[in-house]
């Protein structure tokens, strides 16, 4: 009897404690803030609706170039658009980024900072607490022995600053635990990608088919002219 | 007697006790090195004037005391480098003060203050401030303010803190002075003594058309400027454009550590120096000398100007750290590029992005961090060329804070893939293998600079499912080539 008074008077405090942002249950979502993707079916599938605002997203593929940067091109050239000037900071990228693409896309190119090292864990860290950074994207080569507990110190900058940062990881590194925020696997498939969420706060774990026609790319319309112009030679 | 002895005995005539004039200050005051401590007493007044008649001009002169001869009235004959450099450092100094800074070689700097009276809190505070600066300098100076430079410096040889500020009262102050004090030539001096003029005031008494006729027209002028009666133009010190420093420490120096301890002196001048020019720089050179093996070099680039020490410091430890000293440092030089005008600016309260905090100094600090650390090459922005060969029409640029210009005109027709390999790939087994999916996009240009192309470009798909962007050479053997990829 004393207990179900306890109950009913604790219920709503409880719930009001457990809307707490650091406080996540199994199958609830948690409440964090996100950032659009871009397209509206892979928004929809992720905790929150879109990539962790301030949170280490792992995004794990065969190889590097299969199409997962084509995942991250709506939320560049949105965040190159946004005052104050900040940098999206490449660390490592695996090939050089082709600022054609980048400009027909309307990622801003004076944005852009490209950073080679062999220390990606420092630099991610600075660009992340410096405030100079609207997002990182980071390749860890498969060479790099990566600790959980550097990543645990990125995660933690992440949250710290804000800021968001994408670490692009080989395949063979799913089978190990990662404090990120968010996980998921990129494959390539006709006209798009496949999507699996690996580790996340909530959101469906189906894989998701992708078309690149959904995201809201402005190089689109020049795409499907190219498309058509050159269809009949290109069998 | 020798001119020099009748100037010792002028001078020590001088220097019998003086309470008759009212505008002195002890001269326990301009003797000792004063220190900004705060145990110290409170100094005496200084002598304070109405404002009502002053001069339009008013100027100070510090003149620097002799360790070698204790007679003020003689000027060193030989004017060491040591005493050039004393005065390059005082008249830095009173750069503080105002911006009309001149040199009386080999012992004295002149500076009008009279526009800086206001911003300092009169003739006063700006004198105990400056005596202050050049007392914790290490100089031991004698000074006085007067309506004329010459009277000033003769004030100030005379060791006399005087402050006049209203030129009737010169002429009082002046006229018990020797005229030794003027420095003029010994032979002019001699036949002046041997009637009877020893003083200013007996001199400045003199028939004017009488003493330009024996002793010439120059030493009418000289008279004429102490007055005030003749202007004296006075050549402005020329400052200096770089910042240039060195320090020799008393022992080798091992360590990193040790050097950026030795090095923060320095860094502390060069904010002083940069302040006084309200100017930045974006460029420091350091440079470590060993004993045998050649000297180290840091060169230190900033994405913005800057002028802060400490800034400075965790720039050069973050450089520091990556290197390994060959051999111990015997001497640290500092050396600054072009200065640039610095535009101070306030901290932001929010962090950049939170409620509309702007990201002021953020961005070009990441820059120079990871510059500091990883070296100037391994950061940079891109840019896009005009040109039709793939391979150019992307650069290296020099990342820039500055806001996104008007969008590039795209003169592309097909898609590009958003990576491109620096070197393409032969593609052994092509087209097999590959399913194209657009192309050819024709490429053929670049024949005027020897490095033509002629290609055909397909964008196609690889067994694994990727969209790559591969070309076959026109020209035989046909190769196929991997260029880009749009993952």
């Amino acid at each position: 009897m004393g207990q179900a008074t306890c109950d009913t008077t604790a219920e709503p405090s409880l719930e009001r404690l457990l809307e707490h942002p650091a406080i996540w249950r199994g199958r609830s979502v948690a409440r964090t803030a996100t950032l659009s993707t871009g397209c509206t079916r892979l928004d929809d599938a992720l905790p929150g609706g879109g990539w962790p605002a301030a949170g280490l997203t792992e995004i794990l593929t065969a190889r590097s170039g299969l199409g997962e940067l084509r995942l991250l091109v709506p939320l560049l050239a949105r965040l190159g658009a946004q005052p104050p000037p900040r940098w999206a900071v490449w660390v490592s990228p695996p090939f050089e980024p082709y600022a054609p693409a980048l400009i027909a896309a309307g990622v801003p190119l004076e944005r852009q900072l490209v950073v080679r090292t062999a220390e990606p864990a420092w630099v991610i860290e600075q660009s992340l607490d410096s405030g100079g950074a609207a997002l990182v994207l980071a390749w860890l080569a498969p060479g790099v022995a990566t600790s959980v507990t550097v990543l645990r110190r990125l995660q933690l900058a992440t949250q710290r600053s804000g800021v968001p940062a994408f670490l692009f990881r080989p395949l063979t590194e799913a089978s190990r635990t990662s404090p990120a925020e968010l996980r998921l696997v990129f494959e390539p498939h006709v006209t798009g990608g496949r999507v699996q969420l690996l580790k996340s706060r909530g959101g469906e774990r189906k894989p998701l088919e992708l078309r690149w026609q959904e995201f809201s790319l402005q190089g689109n319309a020049l795409q499907e002219h190219a498309l058509q112009e050159h269809d009949d030679v290109a069998s | 007697m020798s001119p020099r002895e009748r100037a010792s005995s002028v001078t020590r005539a001088f220097r019998a006790p003086r309470q008759g004039t009212s505008a002195q200050i002890s001269s326990r005051n301009a003797s000792t090195p004063r220190a900004l401590t705060s145990g110290r007493p409170p100094d005496p007044p200084l002598p304070l004037e109405s404002l009502f008649d002053a001069a339009p001009e008013a100027w100070v002169a510090l003149h620097v005391r002799s360790t070698s001869t204790n007679d003020i009235a003689v000027a060193p004959t030989i004017a060491s480098s040591e005493s050039a450099a004393a005065l390059a450092h005082l008249a830095e100094i009173a750069g503080g003060f105002t911006s009309r800074v001149s040199l009386e070689p080999p012992d004295a700097v002149l500076l009008e203050v009279r526009g800086s009276f206001r911003l300092f809190g009169g003739a006063q505070r700006l004198c105990r401030q400056l005596l202050d600066r050049c007392g914790a300098a290490g100089y031991a100076l004698h000074w006085s303010l007067a309506p004329t430079p010459l009277a000033a410096i003769v004030l100030a040889r005379a060791g006399q803190g005087a402050i006049v500020l209203a030129r009737d009262r010169l002429v009082g102050l002046l006229a018990p002075l020797p005229l030794a004090l003027l420095r003029w030539p010994d032979d002019a001096l001699e036949r002046l003594d041997s009637v009877g003029v020893r003083t200013l005031g007996a001199a400045l008494r003199l028939p004017r058309a009488g003493f330009a006729r024996r002793f010439g027209p120059k030493l009418l002028l000289t008279l004429d400027q102490l007055t005030g009666a003749a202007p004296e133009l006075r050549r402005p010190v020329a400052r200096r454009e770089r910042f240039r420093a060195q320090v020799e420490p008393a022992f080798e120096l091992q360590t990193v550590a040790l050097v950026l301890q030795h090095l923060e002196p320095l860094l502390d001048e060069l904010e002083r120096f940069l302040r006084a020019r309200q100017s930045g720089i974006d460029w420091l050179k350091l440079r470590l000398q060993h004993r045998t093996h050649p000297p180290t070099r840091l060169d230190l680039r900033l994405a913005t100007a800057e002028l802060q020490a400490s800034h400075f410091a965790e720039l050069l430890s973050l450089q520091l750290s990556r290197i390994t000293l060959p051999a111990p440092v015997l001497r640290c030089e500092l050396r600054s590029g072009v200065l640039q005008a610095f535009v101070a600016q306030s901290e932001s309260v929010w962090r950049p992005g939170e409620h509309g905090g702007g990201a002021g100094r953020e961005s070009p600090a990441l820059i120079e961090r990871l510059r500091a650390r990883l070296g100037s090459d391994a950061v940079y922005g891109l840019c896009l060329v005009p040109e039709h060969r793939p391979e150019r029409a992307f650069g290296i640029a020099e990342p820039s804070a500055a806001p996104p210009r008007s969008t590039a005109q795209t003169w592309w027709t097909a898609r590009r893939p958003l990576w491109l390999l620096r070197e393409p790939e032969v593609l052994i087994d092509a087209p097999q293998g590959l399913q194209l999916l657009e192309g050819p996009e024709r490429i053929e240009t670049g024949w005027w600079d020897g490095r033509e192309v002629a290609r055909d470009y397909y964008v196609a798909r690889d067994g694994s499912g990727a969209e790559i962007w591969v070309y076959r050479e026109r020209l035989p053997p046909h190769a196929w080539y991997l260029h880009g990829v749009f993952g």
